[in-house]
């Protein structure tokens, strides 16, 4: 017995060194943690239990029979983060590079299985050089199962990608099926093709980084959410992220009590929206100041900067919130910024997550490129994602809610739940301009004439009021009472019920 | 008394007036141009009058519609402020002409004191003493250096019609005088249209000292002691207090009495300041008569325990002064700071855009006042003045005068624009500003390459660890009250941390206690409670028993905390994360040389350079425009020009690229 549970200790120690003292060395050099290191990071403290600590590959082949680490170059198991469940898996790149063999795709598979039995988010730390190429379609086959495990997770347990390392070809499509996708910068890369089979094909001269490092994805493509400076902001931020997110899509996001008074109100909202319908101004000061300690989780924040996404809470409650950013393109919609949103605005839907959604939006972009780019099609993606939505909607207008974009953001006829204007809001078919130029066609020649024919149509159009007589708008509130408002419609909101019919599933325009 | 009066003036000055004439039961009328419509003075008036578009050119300087702004509203008289039209001739004779009282010196008295050479004849035939100096104009260079070795150098060589630092040299020998008398002459025709130049000696170690005057139309002329205004960056006075930490009785007296003996030759009917120069030896000489209220009258205020607002009203309305000479006190010390919309890190260029939070620290009277023209939410336009607040505190001695003004800075908060605070902060903690011996030179000589926050010597850093670890385990505690845990295993925050500062690790342990916590640090203890809310920007708290202010931003995993004029990014970490935080390679900031940047935020008013352009250091790139002021951006180095980004006309935003190099 006692020959037993020192062999177990040993055991455990050459599990625990991975690769060995070298490779994690090297592993440091490069600016990285070991698979160890970031899960004791991402954990609570002593929380982490592992599993299958013990599993080897099975592969003979080119001399690998004699190749054998414990572990098989992935940590799996579960832990918590502030006191709820967590699964996670860590490649190790000390081991065969952190490549995945059937036997580590089983090892990831197994606590998926788990995550989806206990109603628990999984958290990936991906960190690996790609398929187990002596393993050959064995480890294929383990792509493809971690694969179909990502789908059928989808929707019901928040899954998150925290890219630390290498990720190429195959190896994408498992975080790119996940919720969120977080890199790292300068020590972490994405993408389908490297950039040696870049410049046989295409004759582009690329490096890594540029080609899928952390500051391309997430302000050029837009596949990653986040890009953190090192491994240690990256983990500690992602403990942050997750005190938001429910661990199922039956429960209720997690609720943190605050001492910020749900009916403060601020002043100086008051003057936000300029006098002038031309000028800009920072969406950004609404949301900081009307959630709870200005505490606002920002996703994507340098992709499609033309709208705001991200996650914050309002009297203790999460809420996801969808923001029109005046300050970049006028805040209107494009082809970016409309993924961007109905992505979002779908991953709250799923996990009963309140959205609150702030409106200045001129319209769609028009422009060869956009209609080229299709447009009408991602642009219908958000347009069905709010209809679709089936939380606590709730809506403000703080001031340009022109066409199809009004309709498109959340609007009353979309099922919105509760729709607020501030007074500053106009909500129109287009601006007064556009829209004179269009009624009034025959008196183009005549300046003069148009000016007073705009001025009529402002005075009749550019505000709430005939928007607020249909009953599309529930009340007009004044800006600083947005908080207490807000707040207030989402208590009232707390147990909505309502449901879509039954179908296989909605066939959104992809 | 009057009814009503009408304030021809904006921001703090204006509403300062407005608060006294509301304190007397006098109406107010406002008058605002089309950028302040929304205005904390024009909130504050009960009546309000459109006067013009944003440029002051047309509408705070334009008399005919003031004048038809107080007969639209009745209005008896007008309280000019300072600036603007406060000392201007006509204005005042022409108010006087439609029948409303300019509350203010007769438009002689300010036709006499305004002009520089007339007003210094004036002060000797008063028996003032004045600069050696020569009062005539000056014909050529050559009679300017005859003159000049006359007098015994250095001398300073100034435009007549001079003021706020500019048409001003100082010449050490005959070449610096030659070259000098050239230069004023054509600063004076291109600023003023008006070449006159003179020539005075120059006072070694100088200290600006002022006396604040008061008549009243029945001949009475008292002084209300000294100012001292010696704390200056570029001629503009930043720091005033009141009395000076300089000046002796005998010297004080003498100088009141050559005030009081200026203004009574002038038949001054109002409140108004003499300027001497003081050198070292106490020697004192007139320099100006400011026929006016001025910025820093609150430190009189503050010390006599009179309004100079209210008694320039009496006094505009005919009252006789209430008091004689004897009757003035002096109690204790006064210090005003004013807050501009600058930024001390980029060489104090002006800050404009939309004051996201502005919280001023709480007033108390007596004790603490803040005059201020801005509101939480208002806008900081490019068009006026950047001074948006005024600082004044009292104390029993000067001491506490700096103690009161050290916490109330720490309290003041400004976000969205940036402001001189931290540069004031570091004044006030600068050995030489606390021990009283300075002079007008004082800033150029501590500050000679600009200011960062590195030069704020901060002498109980233990504090803010503490207070970093106390800030980092609310938040800690917070997240770990979370719903959903795991029964059984719920999060348990620990008590050891290690807060990251400077790249070095300090061990801390935080054990709470009741509303806070209680901080070890290298054997020290450091208790620390207050009801300091998430995400507020400022926390007010007692760490062991002493109350103090601070304010922070939390920037991802970093705090930044501000105190006392420094600037300090800290990080709190498990002491496994710390060691593991060790491990990650420091990163090289991104080259940012390549690249034009955008000082401030402004117009871009011309792009100097062409695409493709070899540029060499010192040439000009472009030319921004913020404030009134034109801002000339140069070449650090020699250079190629890649690509222009952004192009003339354009508004700029802090840090945006303007010109990338190759």
């Amino acid at each position: 017995m006692q020959d037993i549970i020192r062999q177990l200790d040993e055991m455990r120690a050459r599990a625990r060194l991975g690769g060995g003292q070298k490779r994690i060395d090297s592993q440091h050099r490069k600016g990285k943690l070991t698979a160890r290191e970031r899960i004791e990071l991402l954990l609570d403290p002593e929380s982490f239990e592992e599993w299958d600590m013990f599993k080897e590959h099975r592969c003979t082949d080119f001399g690998m029979a004699e190749q054998q680490v414990p572990g098989d170059g992935v940590v799996t198991g579960y832990g918590t983060i502030n006191g709820r469940l967590i699964f996670v898996f860590s490649q190790d790149f000390t081991v065969f590079g952190g490549s995945l063999s059937e036997a580590h795709a089983e090892k990831i598979c197994k606590i998926m299985d788990h995550a989806m039995k206990a109603g628990a988010p999984v958290i990936g730390l991906n960190d690996s050089g790609g398929a187990r190429i002596q393993e050959g379609v064995a480890s294929l086959g383990g792509y493809a199962d971690v694969f179909q495990r990502n789908v059928m997770a989808s929707g019901v347990i928040p899954q998150i990608s925290m890219i630390m390392g290498p990720c190429a070809g195959g190896a994408v499509y498992s975080p790119a099926m996940t919720d969120f996708i977080f890199m790292v910068k300068d020590s972490s890369y994405m993408f389908v093709t490297g950039p040696d089979v870049v410049k046989t094909v295409t004759h582009e001269e690329v490096t890594a980084e540029e080609l899928g490092g952390a500051v391309t994805h997430s302000s050029k493509s837009g596949v990653a959410d986040l890009a953190f400076e090192n491994d240690v902001e990256a983990l500690t931020m992602l403990r942050r992220l997750m005190n938001f997110l429910p661990a199922n899509n039956r429960e209720k996001p997690p609720v943190q009590r605050t001492n910020d008074p749900a009916h403060r109100l601020d002043f100086s909202l008051d003057t936000l929206v300029p006098d002038n319908t031309n000028k800009p101004y920072d969406m950004k000061e609404l949301i900081i100041k009307m959630i709870d300690d200005c505490d606002f989780f920002e996703i994507q924040p340098d992709y499609a900067k033309n709208i705001i996404v991200g996650f914050a809470r309002m009297d203790g409650h999460p809420v996801g919130i969808v923001a029109n950013q005046p300050l970049v393109l006028a805040g209107c919609l494009d082809i970016k910024s409309s993924i961007k949103a109905a992505r979002f605005v779908r991953f709250c839907d799923a996990f009963n997550i309140p959205v609150v959604t702030l409106v200045d939006v001129p319209g769609f972009m028009p422009g060869t490129a956009q209609e080229y780019g299709g447009i009408i099609k991602h642009g219908a993606k958000l347009l069905y994602a709010y209809a679709e939505c089936t939380v606590p909607k709730v809506t403000l207008i703080t001031r340009k809610a022109y066409g199809g974009a009004y309709d498109v953001m959340s609007s009353k006829h979309l099922r919105g739940d509760v729709n607020f204007a501030w007074p500053s809001a106009e909500i129109a078919v287009m601006g007064p301009k556009g829209a004179v130029e269009i009624i009034f066609r025959e008196e183009k020649g005549d300046p003069e004439k148009l000016a007073q024919r705009e001025a009529e149509y402002k005075e009749k159009f550019a505000n709430p009021f005939v928007a607020g007589a249909r009953g599309f708008i529930d009340d007009v509130i004044m800006p600083h009472e947005t908080r207490k408002r807000i707040c207030r419609s989402l208590a009232m909101l707390r147990d909505k019920k309502l449901e879509n019919p039954w179908r296989k599933h909605g066939n959104i325009p992809l | 008394m009057f009814k009503k009066i009408l304030i021809a003036n904006r921001g703090e000055i204006a509403c300062r007036v407005i608060k006294t004439a509301r304190k007397m039961g006098i109406a107010t009328v406002a008058v605002y141009s089309e950028a302040d419509r929304d205005a904390r003075h024009v909130e504050m008036a009960d009546e309000a009058v459109c006067i013009g578009p944003a440029p002051s050119k047309e509408s705070y300087l334009v008399m005919d519609r003031i004048i038809a702004a107080c007969k639209e509203t009745g209005a008896e008289a007008v309280h000019p402020g300072y600036g603007f039209l406060s000392e201007n001739e006509e204005f005042a004779r022409r108010l006087e002409e439609a029948g409303v009282v300019f509350i203010g010196p007769k438009h002689y008295s300010i036709a006499r004191m305004g002009d520089k050479i007339e007003s210094k004849k004036l002060a000797m035939e008063a028996g003032v003493n004045t600069i050696p100096g020569y009062n005539e104009a000056i014909s050529g260079p050559d009679e300017a250096v005859e003159i000049a070795r006359k007098i015994g150098y250095p001398v300073m060589i100034k435009a007549s019609a001079g003021g706020g630092g500019k048409g001003l040299r100082v010449a050490y020998n005959d070449k610096e005088a030659h070259e000098g008398f050239a230069s004023c002459v054509n600063e004076a025709r291109n600023s003023f249209g008006d070449d006159r130049v003179f020539i005075e000696k120059f006072v070694v170690e100088p200290r600006h000292i002022e006396i604040q005057v008061l008549g009243d139309a029945q001949g009475n002329t008292v002084y209300l002691w000294e100012r001292e205004c010696s704390i200056q960056r570029r001629h503009q006075k930043v720091i005033e207090e009141a009395p000076s930490p300089f000046l002796d009785d005998a010297t004080r007296k003498a100088m009141g009495e050559q005030a009081v003996a200026l203004a009574k030759a002038v038949n001054y009917q109002s409140a108004g300041t003499v300027e001497f120069v003081v050198g070292a030896d106490r020697s004192f000489y007139f320099l100006e008569m400011n026929t006016r209220l001025q910025v820093e009258h609150p430190v009189t205020e503050m010390i006599t325990g009179l309004d100079l607002v209210e008694l320039m009203i009496r006094v505009a309305a005919g009252e006789p002064l209430p008091f004689a000479q004897e009757d003035i006190r002096r109690d204790g010390w006064a210090m005003e700071c004013r807050i501009n919309a600058e930024d001390p890190f980029r060489g104090f260029l002006p800050s404009t855009g939309r004051l996201v939070k502005f919280q001023p620290p709480d007033e108390s009277e007596g004790d603490v006042r803040v005059d201020t023209g801005v509101y939480e939410g208002g806008e900081i336009s490019m068009f006026y003045d950047s001074m948006i607040a005024k600082l004044v505190v009292h104390g029993a001695t000067r001491a506490q005068a700096i103690a009161r003004m050290r916490a109330a800075l720490n309290a003041f908060v400004i976000r969205g624009i940036s402001c001189n605070i931290p540069f004031q902060a570091a004044l006030m903690s600068h050995p030489r500003f606390i021990s009283g011996h300075f002079n007008t030179g004082f800033i150029a000589e501590e500050f000679p390459k600009g200011f960062d926050a590195t030069m704020v010597p901060y002498d109980h850093p233990a504090f803010l660890i503490s207070v970093a670890a106390f800030i980092h385990r609310r938040y800690m505690d917070r997240a770990a009250r979370v719903s959903g845990q795991l029964p059984g295993h719920e999060r348990k925050v620990g008590d050891d941390w290690v807060v990251l500062k400077d790249g070095v690790q300090h061990l801390v342990r935080a054990l709470p206690i009741d509303n806070g916590y209680l901080v070890h640090y290298e054997g020290e203890h450091y208790e620390i409670v207050s009801g300091w809310r998430l995400g507020e920007p400022i926390m007010h708290g007692v760490c062991n028993g002493e109350e103090f202010t601070l304010q922070l931003e939390r920037h991802g995993m970093a705090y930044r905390l501000f105190h006392w004029g420094s600037q300090v990014d800290v990080n709190v970490l498990t002491s496994r994360a710390a060691e593991l935080l060790a491990l990650m390679p420091a990163k090289a900031a991104p080259d940012l040389s390549r690249f034009l940047m955008s000082p401030m935020p402004g117009l871009l008013r011309e792009v100097a350079v062409a695409q493709g352009q070899e540029v060499k250091a010192g040439e000009k790139l472009a030319v921004i425009e913020a404030m009134k002021m034109e801002n000339i951006l140069r070449a650090d180095q020699d250079c190629k020009v890649k690509k222009i980004v952004a192009a003339a006309g354009e508004s700029l935003s802090v840090d945006q690229v303007i010109i990338e190099f190759e």
